[in-house]
This record gives structure tokens, sequence and C-alpha cells, in this order.
């Protein structure tokens, strides 16, 4: 894979707190699993006591946080990015790595935008779902996607967004389309070139063994 | 040296940051303003991605303001100077992007670019994101000890936090009065001597 290595010679202790949902955590999740390092895999349940405590020993509030020998680190792109380039699925060059990172911010704009729709099919917060997924689900995902069905074309169709090799922001779309999958069958359909990124990253033999066996989450 | 090309509206905004970035480099670039006349046709026809800052490196682009800070100032020091280091100046600037997603609605009717009642919004959504966000960047700098946010000199995202500091004090009058070490870090990265000289002659 990429450029970037481990940075020392001896593996830091990992440490990943998140909610017992993928998310937004579940990308460095997997990042953990397809290079095959050990890591405690801390999960808080999302709606229990735990969080109210442990939100207040967290860097901004927010988790996931990964803690690395005890340090922590927060934001959940920041903590991809760095497992990312620790384990050789940044991008294998500094271009590469910046358009894959432009797709992560890309894809955290989206977010933000399709947030109302995701936040009722997660069952977050009460809504009309059908009206929602109308209004701003569609209209969020036909910005994106279609701006990702061409990024991978341009790429060469090759089952990767950027590049020939699995990065986090394959890992990030695969997992995400899962999610929308769940709200909604056939959400992406008209996304061929994607889905085809989900079908590789989801097929990675690396992570055959983890993803056979991790909790069916909805979200 | 490769030849860098940078899009973006012929304001500061999210072109600021990237361009002083360049300029503590020390990095030639060209400084392209497509106003929003030209930004039509541009959009539709120059770049797949339909927005801007945009970055070009011999003819291959980059979106993302966040994405061409990073590329830049990782290539030239300005990125901290380990791995965890530079994932800390990403959690920061992302933060930061927490931060400005509520901001800018009351920032955006102060600037006059939205209707509403400009108290209201400074009370509703200026004062809260303001007051969850700048205590986690004092307590940063505190920490940190060099009077920057991250490691020992300067990096992207001292830049970024100074440059939407700047902003919003040109405009909301007195809105960090009790950020003292707030203004102090702005003025500091302000003072530092490439960044100095693009302030003066933009």
């Amino acid at each position: 894979e990429g450029p970037f290595r481990h940075s020392s010679s001896v593996m830091p202790a990992y440490k990943l707190v998140y909610f017992d949902v993928r998310g937004l955590g579940e990308v460095s999740r997997l990042l953990f699993h397809a290079s095959k390092t050990p890591f405690e895999d801390y999960e808080v349940a999302l709606n229990g006591d735990e969080w109210t405590t442990l939100k207040q020993k967290t860097p901004f509030g927010k988790m996931p946080v990964l803690y690395v020998d005890g340090k922590p680190l927060a934001q959940s792109f920041a903590i991809a990015r760095y497992l990312a380039r620790e384990f050789g699925f940044a991008g294998n060059s500094p271009f590469e790595c910046a358009l894959v990172d432009a797709l992560g911010d890309q894809f955290k704009d989206y977010w933000v935008e399709m947030f109302p729709f995701f936040a009722v099919g997660a069952g977050l917060k009460e809504g009309d779902q059908k009206a929602l997924q109308k209004e701003v689900g569609e209209p969020a995902r036909d910005t994106f996607f279609t701006m990702l069905e061409r990024v991978a074309k341009e790429n060469g169709s090759n089952g990767h967004l950027v590049g020939d090799s699995l990065t986090w922001i394959d890992l990030a779309i695969a997992d995400h389309i899962i999610t929308l999958q769940n709200f909604s069958a056939g959400f992406v359909d008209a996304f061929p070139t994607v889905l085809a990124v989900r079908e590789k990253a989801m097929n990675d033999p690396r992570l055959k063994e983890y993803l056979d066996s991790r909790p069916v989450r909805h979200f | 040296m490769p030849a860098y090309k940078f899009y973006y509206f012929p304001i500061r905004g999210l072109g600021e940051a990237p361009r002083q970035i360049f300029a503590l480099a020390g990095v030639e670039f060209e400084n392209i303003g497509i106003s929003d006349e030209k930004w039509e046709t541009f959009q539709k026809t120059e770049t797949p991605f339909g927005q801007m800052p945009l970055l070009e490196v011999d003819g291959k682009q980059i979106p993302q303001s966040f994405a061409i800070c990073r590329y830049i100032a990782s290539q030239h020091g300005l990125a901290g100077k380990t791995p965890f280091e530079a994932a800390w100046v990403d959690a920061l600037a992302d933060q930061y992007k927490d931060f400005n997603n509520d901001f800018k609605k009351f920032f955006y009717v102060q600037l006059g670019f939205e209707d509403g009642d400009k108290e209201e919004y400074k009370k509703e959504h200026g004062i809260p994101a303001r007051d969850k966000f700048f205590p986690l960047i004092v307590k940063q700098i505190k920490d940190n000890g060099s009077g920057l946010l991250v490691g020992s000199s300067a990096t992207w995202v001292d830049i970024l936090i100074a440059e939407a500091v700047s902003r919003i004090a040109e405009n909301v009058p007195g809105f960090f009065e009790s950020y003292p070490e707030i203004i102090a870090h702005q003025q500091k990265v302000h003072s530092i001597p490439q960044i100095k000289k693009w302030i003066e002659a933009r």
C-alpha cells in the first residue's frame, strides 16, 4: 500500500471508544481489522448512562476518541486518516492522499446536509422519514453520489475511488452505503460504479473474518 | 516545483487560509480569482467537483479547502512534526468546521448575506457556538505551551483559526472580549513575517 508506514518500531496500544453503532466510527474499526492491528474496541451504549460521565473526559465532548498509548485523539476523520496513514490506506502519493481527503471532506458536507433524514431513519429523532427522504435525503444523495460516480469512473472503474488500492474513503463510503440501503433499499442503485467500490471493499479478504462476525447494525 | 493554480472567488472566505499557507511555505502559486459571473461557466466546464476553492497541480485538481491546506502544509513542514501532531491539527480543524456550521447561521445574517434579526441570531447561534468552541481552543493553547495550537511551530490550523478570528472580530465588534488568549493567538500568527507581508499586500 501507501508510502506511510508505522511510525515507530514498537506497536502502540490502541483503544477506540465509540457508541455501539457503525456511524462515523466504523471506518476506523475497519482499518484496524484490514491491517490486522490489535486494538481495544470499547463500545458505549448509545442510550445508556455511561456516556454522560464519559463525555466530560473526551477532548471535544464527542466520540469516537482514539487513545494511542493513552493519549487521546478526537474527530472521526482525523482518527481515520491517522490510522490510514499508519497502516497504509491513505493513498499512494501525496496527491492521492489529498484527493482521498477531499472526498472525505465532501462526505462530511453531505453528512451535515442529509443529517435530518439520517436522524429519523436511525431513530434518533421523531419525524416523517418518507418526507425527509424526498426533501433532504434524495437531493443530498444526488449531489454527492453523482460526484462520486464520476470520480470512480475517472479513476478507471477499478473498484476504488482513488488510485488502485483500498483507502479509508472506500471504506467510509462502503459502510455508509450499507446504512443507506438499510433505510431505503435501492437508495443508491443509480450509482453502479460507486456500488462497485462498496462491493470490492466489503469483499476484501482481509476484512472477511471481521465482517462475518461483527454485529449487524441498522446504522 | 509543480505548477500550482489556486482558484477561488476574489474574496477572503475559504480561500484566505490556503493562500496564507502558500505564503508561509514560500511556495509560488497562481492566485486566480473567479468572479460570480465567470463561476457558472467555470463550474460546468472546468471542474468535475463543482466547487471552489480548487487547487490545480500540474493540471490535476483537488477541491475542498482543508484538503488543499493539508496537501501544501504537509509538504512544507506546516502540518505538525509527527503523525500524531498532524492528526491533532486535523482534529482541531474539523472541530472548527463543526463550530462554523453552527456559527454561520448568525454570521451570514450579521454580514447581510441572509435576512434576520442580528441580535436574536447572535444570542441563538453566535454566542453559544463561540462559547462551545473557543474554550477548547484556549485550553489547547494553554496545554500546548508554545502560544500556538500544536507543537512548537505554526501549523495550518493556526492560520485557519487566526483568519477566522480576525474576520469575525472585524465584523462583530467586541466578540472576543472575554477571550484574550484567542486574540493573542491571532496576533501571534499574523505577526509571522511571511503572513504579515501577505496580509499587508492583499
